[in-house]
């Protein structure tokens, strides 16, 4: 297949799957804590309703408002576009498959979104920003440390080239693999924004952080925003699956891992969600910190034990 | 053909800062300056494209000489794209200012000495232009501003960028001394500690001058007090002449630099990133804040450079230059678009008086040219795909990431670390504008004055509006440079000239299609939303009023960031009750962040200094027969000393 076949293909799925991440989640979590739930489709019912209605634009508020949804979303399927699947590297990509692009792109998502909350003027949704910009300062840094991790066996940040290089078991024989496995279950959870470090579910505007600055839109706008929330558990947990879990190296066994590891993870985001309370505020920057430092260490342990 | 076109520029440009004089002439002199600017930045572009480079090396005797290189002739087009806008700003913001007419002199020269130190090609010539360019801003802010205050700040700037800048003078002077300039390995015969010497005088006096922490302290304080044009050009320009002298420096300009070099920049730019935007997070001020970020900026310029010098240690010369290419191509991003927001700042502060961030807002629909510009270099400073910000930080962290990878323990640890201060770095950068642009230009105007803000003159738009272009134009094309720019190191690396910059070992960073993508989707998704009709509601306040004095500050959004850095940043807070027997009638409250660089830092050096002053004058008594005695000690001491042979 050509470079842009496997382009259309990567988007088709990724567009079209992501929101069945959140929702298998959801329905898992429920079973756990012994509710019926809703069924996994739930979220693609919630985009049909929420597209069919019109928006609601606070008073005063301008283009950034306007526009922030639309570009969060453009955001998010430039990242699903750069994030690798399973096929082989595509050169003739529009997009690359850059790893710091990725995280730019990431960046820019969130930016739009919480510079919208000064739009609206409203103090829940500013709080909610604030939050969501102050977890940023300690998830970048931890993204960047896991990447290199990841990054030392191809000696290159292109995430198909590492997708392919750290297949295969031997690597799980040094602690290098497994720091970074560690320091990016705490990036997904960061930027799924699932429990401890935020609470999807909550209804308290005083407890919000990723839904904060969300709460004044209403129809298509919410509907761009929810599915660009479910894009991002997408392009985490596929990365999680292809890069920092054990997974195998050629095509099919890369869908494979997919197909499996996709909703394993889901189901591990619904126990955390069960088992584990939401963490004081202040303690999330800690938590991350924490994660920074098993990467360092792990990436000093390379060089004194070094790598197969 | 270029030198000519150079002399040409260069004597336009002091025409243009002469003929100010004359109250008929300065419509003529301004576009007399306008056009020397462009030609100067043309010919500079032109030996930067591949043109013969004019005029020869540096040279070691004390003749003046001078002469343009590709590197110097990448900070010549640096400097016109800041400095044309920048007069042009002037050009509208001073028109109604009573000593417009020095200013615009002082203007042009200030852009003359920087064409000057940039040209140099000898010690005295660098070494004149360089005390003049630190000079003419300090003139430019006396002539505006005449309160104490600013009197006590000019003070310490001059005091600070002098006594760093004699770095400059032993290292170039010493250099010269032992023919260092025309024979690179001069130097190494006169031992390790010439070598650490001179490296560590040029890094200190550029360094200060660069605004680099520790030695930034007169940056935040000089560069909001002067006029917006020349704060654009300080902040813009000034500090990039000074890593003008840092990219020589690692080039092995003064020889070979030291081997600690490297490290040393990688410390020096993490603490300045980092430290400079956790400061701009707290202050209050808008000039105050982007001064800081210039501090940030240069950290990151920094980075770039400790990157480069270390990839050349170990050999990895393609990464090498790649390095340094991140370091020249974020000095040119940074330039634009940060002379965008001083502009912008003082488009705004010529609107509605005061900069105070909780007293701005709402002026996107107010001025929606400048407000639009400045939302651009925003998102550009904050280091967002698609723009120009963004190509040069994923460079220059691209860089990091593969002194990590590729290196041994001691070069890849710290890069490692560096990279990681970089990701935070921009992730504060990020939470920082969102911020600025939230207070300035979104939600319901603060004062009076805001709510009566109208679009500045014609030509301070035309110029904030071409900065953006210049903004998004970078970011889509920072190939073309790039491409040039890897070429100017020792052992050049062969890339591809493409809109984007396809690194190897990298994903590439297809600007093209990301811009593409980005402006197209979110296009088309802004048209599907207005399809269907909007309702306006009123805010979700838990169904209160809204109430203006309610309106979240910048104090309350980075609150949560300050509760977690407040064993770093040390905030005070005071509280206060005015209570009348047992009933409270009034609380105040207060608090600030001090800046811990001039609290623990400086102010004990000053208090030491002014001790020892105290001392030292102790000798000056007055009296005949002390300076008569003292002088008699001097001379037996000299004769004991000749005698034992010391006086050689």
């Amino acid at each position: 297949m050509t470079g842009a076949g496997w382009l259309v293909l990567r988007l088709a799925v990724g567009v079209g799957l992501c929101p069945l991440l959140p929702g298998l989640t959801q329905t898992i979590k429920a079973r756990l804590q012994g509710r019926r739930g809703g069924s996994p489709l739930q979220p693609y019912r919630e985009l049909r309703r929420l597209w069919g209605k019109s928006g609601v634009d606070p008073d005063g508020s301008g283009p950034v408002y306007r526009a922030a949804p639309a570009v969060t979303a453009a955001a998010l399927v430039a990242a699903l576009a750069v994030v690798p699947l399973a096929g082989n590297r595509d050169s003739g990509s529009l997009l690359g498959h850059d790893a710091l692009v990725l995280v730019g792109l990431l960046a820019l998502a969130r930016f739009v979104v919480t510079l919208a909350a000064w739009d609206t003027g409203s103090g829940f949704a500013l709080m909610g920003a604030g939050r969501d910009l102050t977890f940023a300062v300690f998830v970048e840094p931890l993204l960047l440390l896991v990447l290199i991790l990841a990054a030392l066996p191809s000696g290159s940040t292109d995430l198909s080239l590492l997708a392919a290089r750290t297949a295969g078991s031997a690597r799980w024989t040094t602690p290098v693999a497994w720091c970074a496995a560690a320091g990016f279950l705490l990036v997904v959870l960061a930027e799924t924004g699932r429990q401890p470090i935020d609470n999807p579910d909550t209804h308290l505007e005083l407890t919000m952080v990723h839904e904060g600055p969300l709460l004044e839109y209403a129809g298509r706008d919410l509907a761009l925003l929810q599915w660009a929330a479910a894009a991002r558990h997408w392009v985490v947990l596929v990365l999680a699956v292809t890069v920092f879990l054990p997974h195998g190296g050629p095509t099919w066994s890369r869908a494979l891992s997919l197909v499996v590891g996709l909703p394993l993870l889901c189901a591990a985001l619904a126990l955390t969600e069960t088992w584990q309370a939401k963490m004081r505020i202040l303690r999330v920057p800690h938590l991350l910190l924490t994660g920074s430092l098993l990467a360092l260490a792990g990436f000093a342990s390379y060089f004194a034990i070094g790598a197969p | 053909m270029t030198a000519a076109l150079l002399l040409a520029g260069v004597v336009l440009l002091t025409v243009g800062s002469i003929a100010p004089m004359s109250t008929r002439l300065t419509a003529v002199a301004q576009a007399c300056q306008l056009a020397g600017i462009v030609v100067v930045g043309a010919s500079g572009a032109a030996v930067f494209a591949g043109a013969p480079a004019i005029g020869g090396p540096f040279r070691d005797a004390v003749a003046p000489a001078v002469g343009v290189d590709p590197v110097t002739g990448f900070f010549l087009l640096a400097l016109a794209v800041v400095a044309v806008p920048g007069v042009l700003f002037a050009v509208g913001s001073l028109a109604v200012d009573p000593s417009a007419r020095a200013l615009h002199s002082l203007t042009g020269l200030f852009v003359l000495a920087m064409v000057g130190v940039l040209l140099a090609r000898d010690v005295t010539v660098f070494l004149a232009c360089w005390e003049l360019m630190t000079l003419l801003p300090a003139t430019m802010i006396l002539l505006t501003r005449r309160d104490r205050s600013v009197r006590r700040t000019v003070f310490v700037y001059l005091a600070m960028t002098h006594l760093g800048g004699a770095g400059v003078w032993v290292a170039l002077l010493a250099t010269a001394s032992v023919h260092g300039f025309s024979d690179p390995t001069a130097l190494a015969h006169h031992g390790v500690l010439a070598v650490t010497g001179i490296s560590a005088a040029a890094a200190v006096g550029f360094g200060t001058k660069a605004g680099l922490m520790p030695l930034h302290s007169w940056l935040p304080r000089a560069h909001p007090v002067a006029p917006a044009h020349a704060s654009a050009l300080m902040s813009g320009m000034m500090i990039k002449v000074a890593v003008y002298g840092l990219v020589r420096l690692a080039m092995g300009w003064l020889g070979p630099p030291a081997s600690w070099l490297g490290w040393a920049l990688l410390v020096v730019g993490a603490l300045s990133a980092l430290g400079g935007v956790v400061y701009a997070l707290v202050q209050h001020e808008l000039k105050r804040l982007l001064a800081f970020h210039s501090i940030e900026n240069v950290g990151i310029i920094a980075l770039g450079l400790g990157a480069y010098l270390l990839l050349r240690t170990h050999g990895a010369s393609v990464w090498a230059s790649l390095a340094l290419a991140a370091a020249l191509l974020h000095t040119l991003n940074h330039a634009t678009f940060k002379a965008l927001l001083f502009l912008g700042a003082g488009a705004f502060g010529q609107q509605v008086g005061s900069l105070d961030l909780d007293r701005l807002g709402g002026l996107l629909r107010r001025m929606p040219w400048t407000g639009g510009s400045f939302l651009i270099g925003a998102m550009a400073i904050a280091g967002l795909p698609p723009l120009n910000g963004f190509a040069s930080e994923w460079l220059t962290m691209q860089a990091l990431v593969h002194t990590a990878i590729g290196t041994p323990a001691s070069a890849a640890l710290p890069a490692a670390l560096a990279a990681a201060a970089l990701a935070a770095t921009a992730a504060l950068a990020a939470l920082c504008f969102v911020k600025v642009v939230g207070l300035t230009l979104l939600g319901p105007p603060r004062r009076e004055a805001c709510a009566r803000a109208s679009e500045v003159a014609p030509s301070m738009r035309t110029a904030t509006v071409f900065l953006a272009a210049c903004c998004v134009g970078l970011g889509l094309a920072p190939g073309l440079l790039v491409s040039r720019l890897v070429t100017l190191t020792p052992h050049p690396a062969a890339l591809a000239t493409a809109g984007g910059i396809a690194a190897p070992g990298t994903g590439g960073l297809p600007t093209v299609g990301l811009l593409v993508t980005l402006v197209g989707l979110a296009a088309a998704l802004v048209w599907a939303r207005s399809r269907r009709v909007s309702a306006t509601a009123p805010v979700w306040i838990c169904g209160q009023p809204a109430d203006p004095a309610l309106a979240w500050t910048s104090a309350a959004f980075t609150k949560p960031l300050r509760l977690v850095l407040e064993p770093v940043l040390r905030p005070e807070r005071s509280l206060g009750f005015d209570s009348d027997r047992a009933i409270v009638r009034r609380i105040s409250y207060a608090s600030a962040v001090p800046h811990l660089f001039d609290t623990h830092l400086f102010e004990p050096v000053v208090r030491a200094a002014l001790a020892g002053a105290r001392i030292a004058r102790r000798l000056q008594s007055g009296s005949l027969r002390g300076y008569a005695l003292s002088l008699l000690v001097l001379v037996l001491t000299l004769l004991v000393f000749a005698r034992l042979g010391v006086l050689s």
